[in-house]
């Protein structure tokens, strides 16, 4: 009951908060200098025609307008059209979002499983060699680049070893990508039993994968063993060993103690790579959705940059939401 | 139930000698061939004021010490075993099954995240092996013993939703489920209101006696004490000045520091002056290296006391004093 009262009021708080968004997203790209009609006609065009297409896009309008146009039309499932592709921003988000989506979920959960364990580690055998080895981890991955580690990754298990095929795009141009139901090529291809679709699709994930994996499994390592190790110090993990309960047990307690912490990093962390990934998506050339709206920002394609802030603004909102959720499970406290 | 000789001892130490050595820093002792008794069924009170070492003896018998400190010398015999050169895993099934501690603080002690009933039946299936029906029934059942109303719906309920007293009761009744031979309370009651403290004590002290069970009572409040030990040690800077019957202490106090105890908690105000006047302050090169311990503060003190350092010695039997001038008669 309280928690359907709670999910209740968190939906009620979803439709400002978009709008809310859209409105902060809609001034900064305005406020970018850049006249799409400029460059959309190119450096030929008479200030005529370049004036007609001004007022064909609604762009002499003042801006409140615009945005109220804008809004009506989004409320229609209308996101506009981009020019660039010339094709309508909600298709191309429909393909490009997955792609983003696939590669930022596979690299967050292989830096949940290097960073985790890793962090539990080195937080019970802190003076230990894995204690170390997780130190220097986390300082190592802090400070190396995303795009670098994906160049090296490429130049050694694709131009030294020719381990993998080339490392452009979500799979080989010779395999037909499998039919869209998810949009993502790993499961969409295992529902529909096309193995050929598989197999690229899973090489070509796997270098940008492993390059996210690594290096967004720092922040998540130095998380879970900060958090670890102060819940180990904590009262009530000294009282279970007054009590002579088994140390596997007082880990797993401490552990569930320092989870919120945990799930915080990650999910802020998973929401940030939707856009934070796109130096590793160029490398990839990946086509995602991140790509997609550093192509609009730069060539004053709106429609894209708008539509992108919205998918991901919507996908945080999820993933905090599901956040919620999973406290309120954890913790008796907060349900109150 | 005063000690006899013959008595089964449950616990004894035997000089035992605790130090702590902090990294770059001279080590200090907190505990100095400290010999306590207990008896099968027997409750001693360890009254002492913070930093005489009280609750590092409690440590040392939970084989808990904190770094930087060790037992540097001597024997906590536990049934004849000495816990000392016990290893870990055999020290972790004895800590909470045969040796329990109850500890002050006990809503920052519980698990945030565990049931009351969870916590408890945890203890009862690690250290009594029971299958979960019957944790689950000793844990109900301990709850009723410590008088925590409604049982069944606190046994659901979680710290954050106790109040200080039932917490405390809890915390006893994880101290007790696995019938402790030993049960240790470190200062447990202080943080509760008067009233309750009172309730908790009585309770504490009857299911001790129901279950034979015996107990270290460590406590600051020498007045609790009175109330509820059968002996009584007074401890000082790491030493134990004083041991007697807790009635015959209580009759005259022979050690100067146990009567400034006793002063500062009486409503007599003329003894309270009496004791708790100030004393000269000594000079560095006054004191020796084998000086009294208390020589600094003693209001009774005399040549000899910088020179000698007392040793522990029979007054009566069963009274232990260590002052070469104990205080002879009780003032009144």
């Amino acid at each position: 009951m309280v928690i359907l009262r709670y999910i209740g009021s968190r939906l009620l708080f979803l439709v400002p908060q978009i709008v809310g968004i859209v409105l902060v997203g809609f001034i900064l790209i305005k406020a970018v200098p850049g006249d799409p009609a400029t460059l959309m006609l190119g450096p030929m065009a008479s200030t005529d025609s370049i004036a007609r297409l001004r007022t064909d896009l609604g762009l002499d309008q003042p801006l409140p307008v615009q945005f109220l146009i804008y809004l009506q039309k989004l409320a229609h499932g209308d996101f506009g059209t981009s020019w660039q592709t010339t094709q309508p921003v909600l298709s191309d988000l429909r393909t490009r979002f997955p792609a983003t989506l696939e590669l930022v979920t596979y690299g967050m959960l292989l830096a949940l499983l290097i960073g985790i364990p890793l962090g539990v580690l080195s937080a019970v055998r802190k003076r230990g060699a894995i204690g170390k080895i997780g130190g220097m981890y986390g300082l190592v991955a802090g400070a190396l680049p995303d795009f670098w580690l994906a160049l090296v990754l490429v130049f050694v298990f694709y131009s030294e070893l020719h381990w993998l095929a080339s490392p452009i795009g979500r799979i080989d141009i010779s395999v037909i990508p499998p039919d869209t139901i998810t949009g993502f090529y790993t499961i969409d291809s295992l529902l529909t039993g096309n193995w050929d679709a598989l197999g690229s699709s899973v090489q070509h994930l796997l270098l940008p994968v492993v390059t996210l994996g690594l290096i967004n499994a720092g922040p998540i390592l130095k998380m879970t063993q900060s958090t670890m190790d102060r819940m180990l110090q904590a009262d009530f993990s000294q009282y279970e060993r007054l009590c002579g309960l088994p140390p596997q047990l007082i880990m797993r307690h401490a552990f569930r103690n320092a989870l919120p912490s945990i799930i915080t990093i990650v999910s802020v962390l998973y929401g940030f790579l939707i856009g934070g990934a796109v130096l590793v998506e160029i490398v990839f050339s990946w086509g995602g959705a991140g790509q997609y709206a550093v192509q609009g920002v730069l060539n004053s394609d709106f429609n894209p940059v708008l539509g992108f802030v919205i998918f991901s603004a919507l996908f945080s909102l999820v993933v905090y939401f599901l956040v919620d959720l999973a406290y309120l499970a954890i913790d008796p406290r907060i349900r109150h | 139930m005063a000690m006899s000789s013959s008595a089964t001892l449950v616990l004894e130490t035997r000089d035992l000698t605790v130090s702590y050595r902090p990294y770059g820093l001279p080590p200090v002792q907190a505990l100095r061939k400290v010999n306590v008794k207990i008896a099968l069924g027997e409750i001693l009170g360890l009254v002492g004021e913070s930093g005489a070492g009280k609750t590092t003896l409690a440590k040392a018998i939970m084989g808990v010490i904190p770094q930087p400190g060790a037992v540097e010398f001597g024997q906590i015999l536990f049934n004849g075993t000495d816990l000392v050169r016990q290893p870990e895993h055999k020290l972790n099934q004895l800590r909470g099954r045969a040796i329990s501690i109850i500890v002050a603080n006990p809503r920052g002690e519980l698990n945030p995240l565990l049931s009351i009933g969870e916590q408890l039946t945890n203890l009862a299936r690690f250290h009594l092996q029971a299958s979960v029906r019957q944790a689950r029934q000793l844990a109900l059942d301990m709850l009723r013993a410590v008088k925590i109303p409604d049982p069944a719906r606190r046994f659901r309920a979680y710290p954050h939703e106790l109040s200080g007293g039932m917490a405390q009761r809890v915390v006893i009744a994880a101290g007790l489920i696995c019938a402790p031979q030993l049960v240790i309370s470190d200062d447990a009651t202080s943080g509760l209101d008067v009233t309750v403290q009172v309730q908790i004590l009585d309770l504490l002290k009857k299911l001790a006696r129901e279950r034979q069970t015996s107990m270290l009572y460590i406590t600051r409040d020498a007045g609790v004490a009175a109330n509820f030990c059968d002996r009584i040690a007074i401890l000082y800077k790491g030493e134990i000045v004083e041991e007697a019957p807790t009635a015959a202490f209580f009759a005259g106090p022979a050690h100067p520091y146990s009567n400034l105890l006793l002063a500062a908690f009486s409503h007599h105000s003329a003894l309270r002056k009496r004791w708790s006047r100030e004393v000269e302050p000594l000079a560095k090169d006054e004191i020796g290296g084998s000086a009294c311990l208390f020589a600094d503060r003693c209001l009774l003190r005399q040549g000899r006391c910088f020179h000698e350092h007392p040793q522990l010695r029979e007054l009566a039997p069963g009274r232990f004093v260590r002052c070469h001038f104990p205080v002879e008669r009780p003032s009144s």
